[in-house]
């Protein structure tokens, strides 16, 4: 039962660490808090679903499909709603952020209504017994795939040239430019990872509660961005154990206390830990 | 090489530049003098892209460069070494010498170069992998200037290298230079420390609240009773010597 | 019509006591509060509770609105000594969404279906029920926060208060002590938010969770940045607009949320420092191109 639970936990946590990810990333080259993460969440997983209603297409192109679609919007909200807003005070950015979350929310419940879709695709999925455990091989291969992305995200940053200008224009952006590194290009491409890696995110929970909605984004978001500042945000490894530790947190909160408290959890952890580490648990940076 | 016509430059609404001219040959090392918040960083700022003048010319090899931005002007062949060194602290030293090639698409030879600099200067390879952050305030200004290094600059924009340095690594920091200066490099340089920069240079200018207020070759500037009163002054402490 | 107009005036007012409390928090002392609505809510469930279930007159509960929520200020007020800027924004939004599932969840505050025939105030003999009492009412309260915070702002606190948001340890040098004046207008705020959350319910007379949630906080936020950061106008400007643009925008019936999102941007863009907002340039509109810049 409580290795269950922490299963379930780590599941759902390493969705939130995935979109954490693109909230520190952000953040980091930024200095934003982009509140508009969640719609990216949801404009992927909506982006795949009907792909998949609409033409018989491969299951991971459709993955591919969501993570584009959820890549362009975040490189087209940067530009529109972020970038002519540089250098104002920082909630202007912010409030910006908010702007573009009720938007795009209207937008795809215009377009797409506010009941839920079943995702599309039916996958078998069978409970495999691991040392007594029963594992869901969906839970297992969502587990997966976020800590495929993560890595895939962390060698991206440490080893190619790209993301090692991401990571120096996110700490001093005129040196930065003295590099010869466009600036600009490197936030688009930031956005462009950070906005994938929802997409990817959204898609996963889609397939794990089978619904795709317009507000879906909201809670998730809200909880990636604690994941974020739990870890300290700024800080790619803080995101993940952030992400991680707010999922299972939840889980066993809601499980051990009341479900009707169960997003209340993930705050109420948020809190204390930040009353007994300003900066995150594992240090991030201010502005 | 490098002129500057009438240069002024802002923050905001602050005037900071106000009518900078001067030029730097090819080959030479050319020192700007002047006192705190004369406008020397800005003049650096200017010629590399980081601030935008709003009057007047800069060319470089014979082209106007002023309204470009930073990042194509590095691949003019201009590297700055700003003040306070600014390395990218949680980065690897080996990565801070990569990023200094960033321009270039030449990997085979960026790769040379990069081995050359870990030759000339072997605490690069010592803490290859080091974040760059855990560096001493000496080995960060090698780093910094190294990674300009790794550019192939034709030239070199130096802000106060020494600044905060103990008399040893000043010493050090300018031996670096007179060695530049054997292989030709072209170097403009910022310095507080007048004498020793008069020293390595072949021509100076010195600055007032914005702009040129004399010029001269090194001799002349060590010489002139102004500078010497104001940057050669007492309680001064020699260190080259 | 009349009294469709008044009652925009009566929302109004609400927002517009929300918003400049908020303000002394965001513009005079530099911290950032995305759970503010929280104070509202409770303000709003401390006034009808006591109405409701032991009676109590309206202007006890009114004043007991006032201190619960300023009391709830003032606990909210003593992280902000150790944790700023985006850590702090994320603690008051953890703290108005756990404030609005406790709600949500007690049985006391009713659940979901939150409370109902809260009584309208008895004061002076005057039936509350007719909108231009109301109206007087609320807006003798508006005055009187007015003027507490103009007195504030100008006066030897509020020129201490600019000298933390622009530079606190610098304040801190010259011997303000910074924790005090950082928690007292955290409950001065809290305070007057909970005075809203009052006034709105024993007006409308019936409140769940859902006017008290993350939502309005990002309203009332809203409308302190559109008016402008640090203006006493703008508040009241940006309240009043905030209140009314959607209504405007109701007959556009699904696109109202489409348009106001698109139209939140666009002002931004078009004025970032707000529309009352001093044009103050930011530290980092000097820098333009480095975080870091000397
Ligand atoms: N980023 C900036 N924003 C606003 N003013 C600045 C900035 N940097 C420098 N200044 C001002 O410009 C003037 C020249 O500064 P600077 O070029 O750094 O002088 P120097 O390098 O000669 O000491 C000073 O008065 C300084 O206060
Ligand atoms: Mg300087």
């Amino acid at each position: 039962m409580l290795l269950q639970q922490i299963l379930n936990g780590l599941t759902a946590g390493s969705v939130y660490a995935l979109v954490a990810l693109g909230y520190t990333m952000i953040y980091g080259i930024l200095g934003l808090i982009n509140f508009a993460q969640g719609e990216l969440y949801m404009a992927g997983a909506f982006a795949a679903v009907l792909l998949l209603s609409a033409y018989e297409v491969n299951f991971f192109l459709a993955f591919l499909f969501g993570m584009g679609v959820a890549a362009l919007v975040g490189v087209t909200l940067e530009r529109v709603a972020f970038r002519p807003l540089r250098g104002a005070h920082p909630l202007v950015p912010l409030i910006s952020a908010i702007g573009a979350s009720i938007l795009m929310q209207s937008l795809a419940l215009l377009l797409f209504g506010p009941t839920d879709r079943a995702f599309p695709v039916q996958f078998e999925f069978a409970t495999v017994d691991v040392a007594g455990i029963p594992i869901s091989t969906l839970q297992g291969a969502i587990f997966g795939s976020a800590v495929f992305f993560m890595t895939l995200l962390v060698l991206f940053v440490k080893y190619t040239r790209f993301g090692k200008a991401i990571m120096a224009t996110a700490q001093d952006q005129d040196t930065a430019r003295l590099m010869g590194i466009n600036v600009d290009r490197m936030i688009s491409l930031t956005f462009l990872i950070g906005s994938a890696l929802s997409g990817a995110a959204g898609i996963m929970m889609a397939i794990y509660y089978n619904a795709t909605y317009p507000r879906m984004g909201l809670l998730p978001g809200l909880k990636a961005f604690s994941a974020a500042i739990l870890g300290g945000v700024g800080n790619i490894p803080g995101a993940i154990v952030g992400g991680l530790i707010l999922g299972v947190a939840e889980n066993l909160g809601a499980a051990y206390l009341s479900s009707g408290y169960k997003d209340a959890v993930a705050f109420a952890i948020l809190i204390v830990v930040l009353l007994l580490r300003p900066r995150g648990l594992l240090g991030g940076r201010g502005h | 090489m490098l002129t500057l016509k009438s240069v002024h430059s802002y923050y905001g609404s602050l005037h900071v530049l106000k009518g900078v001219s001067l030029h730097v040959r090819q080959g030479e090392i050319v020192t700007l003098l002047g006192a705190n918040g004369a406008g020397k960083t800005t003049t650096l700022k200017t010629i590399s892209g980081l601030l935008r003048p709003r009057k007047g010319m800069i060319e470089f090899l014979g082209e106007d460069i002023s309204r470009l931005g930073a990042e194509q002007i590095v691949q003019r062949g201009i590297a700055h070494v700003p003040e306070g060194r600014r390395v990218f602290s949680t980065l690897s030293v080996t990565a801070n010498l990569e990023l200094g090639a960033f321009a270039r698409s030449d990997h085979k030879a960026v790769k040379k170069d990069l081995e050359d600099l870990q030759e000339r200067f072997p605490i690069l390879r010592e803490r290859a992998r080091q974040p760059a952050g855990t560096l001493s305030g000496g080995e960060q200004q090698v780093l910094a200037m190294a990674r300009a290094l790794m550019a192939r600059p034709k030239l070199l924009l130096l802000d106060e290298p020494s600044m905060g340095l103990a008399p040893r690594l000043v010493k050090q920091v300018f031996e670096i230079i007179a060695r530049l200066r054997e292989t030709g490099a072209t170097i403009l340089l910022i310095e507080q420390n007048a004498r020793v920069a008069l020293k390595v240079a072949d021509r100076g200018y010195v600055m007032e609240t914005g702009s040129i207020s004399l010029d001269g070759t090194a001799a002349e500037l060590m010489d002139h009773n102004e500078v010497k009163r104001a940057y050669l002054g007492k309680g001064y402490q020699e260190v080259w010597e | 019509m009349t009294e469709y107009f008044l009652h925009l005036a009566i929302i109004s007012s609400f927002y517009i006591i929300l918003a400049l409390s908020l303000n002394l928090i965001i513009g005079y002392c530099g911290q950032v509060s995305l759970g503010h609505a929280a104070f509202y809510g409770i303000g709003a469930y401390t006034s009808a509770l006591i109405t409701i279930h032991w009676g109590a007159p309206f202007l006890l509960g009114l004043v007991l609105a006032v201190l619960v929520a300023a009391l709830f200020g003032l606990g909210l007020g003593i992280p902000t000594l150790r944790i700023r800027d985006d850590y702090l924004a994320i603690v008051t939004l953890g703290f108005g969404i756990i404030v609005d599932l406790v709600l949500l969840n007690l049985e006391v505050t009713g659940g979901p279906d939150g409370l109902t025939r809260i009584p309208p105030p008895d004061l002076f003999g005057l039936n509350f029920r007719f909108k231009g009492n109301y109206l007087t009412l609320v807006m003798f309260c508006v005055l009187a926060v007015l003027l507490l915070v103009y007195r504030l702002v100008h006066s030897r606190h509020g020129r201490a208060l600019k000298a933390i948001r622009d530079h606190e340890v610098t304040a801190r040098v010259m011997g303000i002590n910074t924790a005090a004046y950082k928690i007292a207008i955290f409950t001065l705020s809290a305070g007057m938010a909970g005075l809203a959350g009052s006034l709105y319910a024993h007006y409308i007379t019936f409140i769940n969770p859902e006017s008290f949630g993350l939502h309005t906080s990002i309203l009332i936020l809203t409308m302190v940045v559109l008016g402008g950061m640090g203006s006493i106008l703008g508040s009241v400007v940006g309240a009043g607009i905030l209140t009314i643009l959607p209504e405007m925008l109701r007959r556009f019936a699904d696109y109202q949320d489409l348009a106001y999102g698109g139209l939140l941007i666009a002002m931004l863009i078009w004025r970032p420092q707000g529309l009352l907002g001093v044009g103050k340039v930011s530290q980092k509109f000097i820098l333009p191109k480095g975080k870091k810049g000397t």
